[in-house]
């Protein structure tokens, strides 16, 4: 019974350790590349709008409430302000993904104890989130 | 000009990846007065952009820890209900308690945590966990330079779990990160080696960090042409800080770690100064 814990245990880390940076790689790459290619848009098309832009920020006038919507457009016009945000927002998306993975995987292997300490970290960021006041 | 700017913030950003990275502080403590000080960026976007900061270093030194064995997964999995418990009751209770006396506890806080690790010479290793611990597979093993494998105990989940709540707590309402707290509580409370409290804090980090820097996205207080260019540069600097990390000597680490806890300690100090 022992040897078949501790070899699960095994089985379930190898799975964490060979998954886990191949997910946090695929992501970071995916964010890179386009925060990479609305840097280049702003350098190549609109050095001009964006030096004011961060002058804008500087004097605390920062342009706010931008909806999904308004974000999709941006990006359809190739705006580069709204690539550049949409590489944020997956860059942001990497620790919940590896949260929600581990959470499959520990439900996988009937590991239930972490199975409930998964979950209530997704739960907890859930209200945290909804709160808007986390972090 | 563009290309000074966005050169600017790419260097500062590197050096606070590769520092926030090797500390497993997440270089948040770097950005913030870097971009106000030297790029003159106000407060709110500074702490906007450091959170995405803490995002890229947590990922980005995460590839590297986590392949080759220095973060333990079960430790940050079970420690992460902590920090989101602390978190999400201090940003429940945020307005309750007065932000300079909390800035001026986290300071003590930070300077008991430097004197701590100042008195720790090496890392003080259990070589077998205790009940609890055990029950939750706790326990780990970390490279060695030489190719093989130490193992080590892991103790005082209680305590640490404690600490993480407080830590939480604080980073709720004051909407700073917390890493420094992880780092002491898995060296000194559940005598964690070193590095592994480094790489595991910095895995653990990314979570809240995560989901605040989604809060501020989606409230819009992120301004995307400072937080970009900061993004790549931290990812960079991390990668590199994830790759040195093996060949750090523990004393430096250490002593890099208490130089960084009297720098948030008189950061802090001074926020709560100029509040009163």
């Amino acid at each position: 019974m022992a040897t078949e814990i501790v070899n699960a245990t095994a089985a379930e880390d190898r799975i964490l350790r060979t998954w886990t940076p191949l997910i946090l790689r695929a992501i970071l790459i995916l964010s890179s590349i386009i925060l990479m290619v609305g840097i280049a848009q702003a350098i190549a098309f609109t050095p001009d709008f964006y030096v004011r832009r961060f002058q804008a920020i500087q004097h605390g006038h920062l342009h706010v409430g931008e909806s999904f919507a308004q974000l999709v457009d941006g990006m359809r016009r190739g705006d580069p302000h709204a690539v550049m945000t949409l590489g944020l927002y997956v860059l942001t998306l990497v620790p919940l993904v590896r949260v929600a993975f581990t959470f499959v995987l520990f439900l996988k292997q009937r590991d239930f104890v972490y199975v409930a300490a998964t979950a209530y970290v997704l739960a907890g960021l859930a209200v945290g989130v909804m709160l808007g006041r986390i972090g | 000009m563009v290309l000074t700017i966005l050169g600017g913030l790419f260097a500062l950003a590197v050096g606070a990846g590769f520092v926030g990275a090797l500390s497993g502080l997440g270089g948040g403590v770097f950005i913030v007065p870097g971009l106000v000080i030297l790029a003159h960026v106000p407060m709110h976007i500074a702490v906007g952009a450091s959170l995405i900061a803490v995002v890229a270093t947590s990922a980005g030194a995460s590839v590297a820890f986590v392949r080759d064995g220095w973060t333990n997964l079960r430790v940050a999995i079970i420690l992460e209900c902590a920090t989101v418990t602390g978190a999400v009751t201090g940003a429940y209770m945020a307005g309750m308690i007065s932000p300079p006396v909390l800035e001026l506890l986290f300071a003590l806080m930070m300077l008991q945590s430097a004197w701590f690790s100042l008195k720790k010479q090496g890392d003080d290793l259990v070589p077998q966990s205790d009940q609890l611990c055990t029950r939750l597979r706790l326990s780990g093993q970390m490279p060695d330079g030489d190719g093989t494998m130490t193992p080590y105990g892991v103790i005082n989940l209680p305590g640490g779990a404690a600490l993480m709540v407080i830590a939480g707590v604080i980073s709720g309402l004051l909407g700073i990160g917390a890493g420094a707290v992880k780092v002491t509580a898995m060296d000194y409370l559940m005598k964690l080696p070193l590095k592994v409290s480094s790489a595991t804090s910095n895995f653990m980090i990314g979570v809240t960090a995560g989901a605040g820097a989604l809060v501020f996205l989606s409230r819009g207080d992120v301004a995307a042409s400072v937080a970009a260019p900061v993004a790549l540069g931290v990812t960079a600097g991390a990668l590199i800080g994830g790759r040195v990390l093996p060949r750090v000597n523990v004393a430096a680490l250490r002593i890099l770690f208490v130089i960084i806890l009297v720098m948030i300690a008189l950061e802090m100090g001074w926020r709560a100064y100029s509040r009163i």
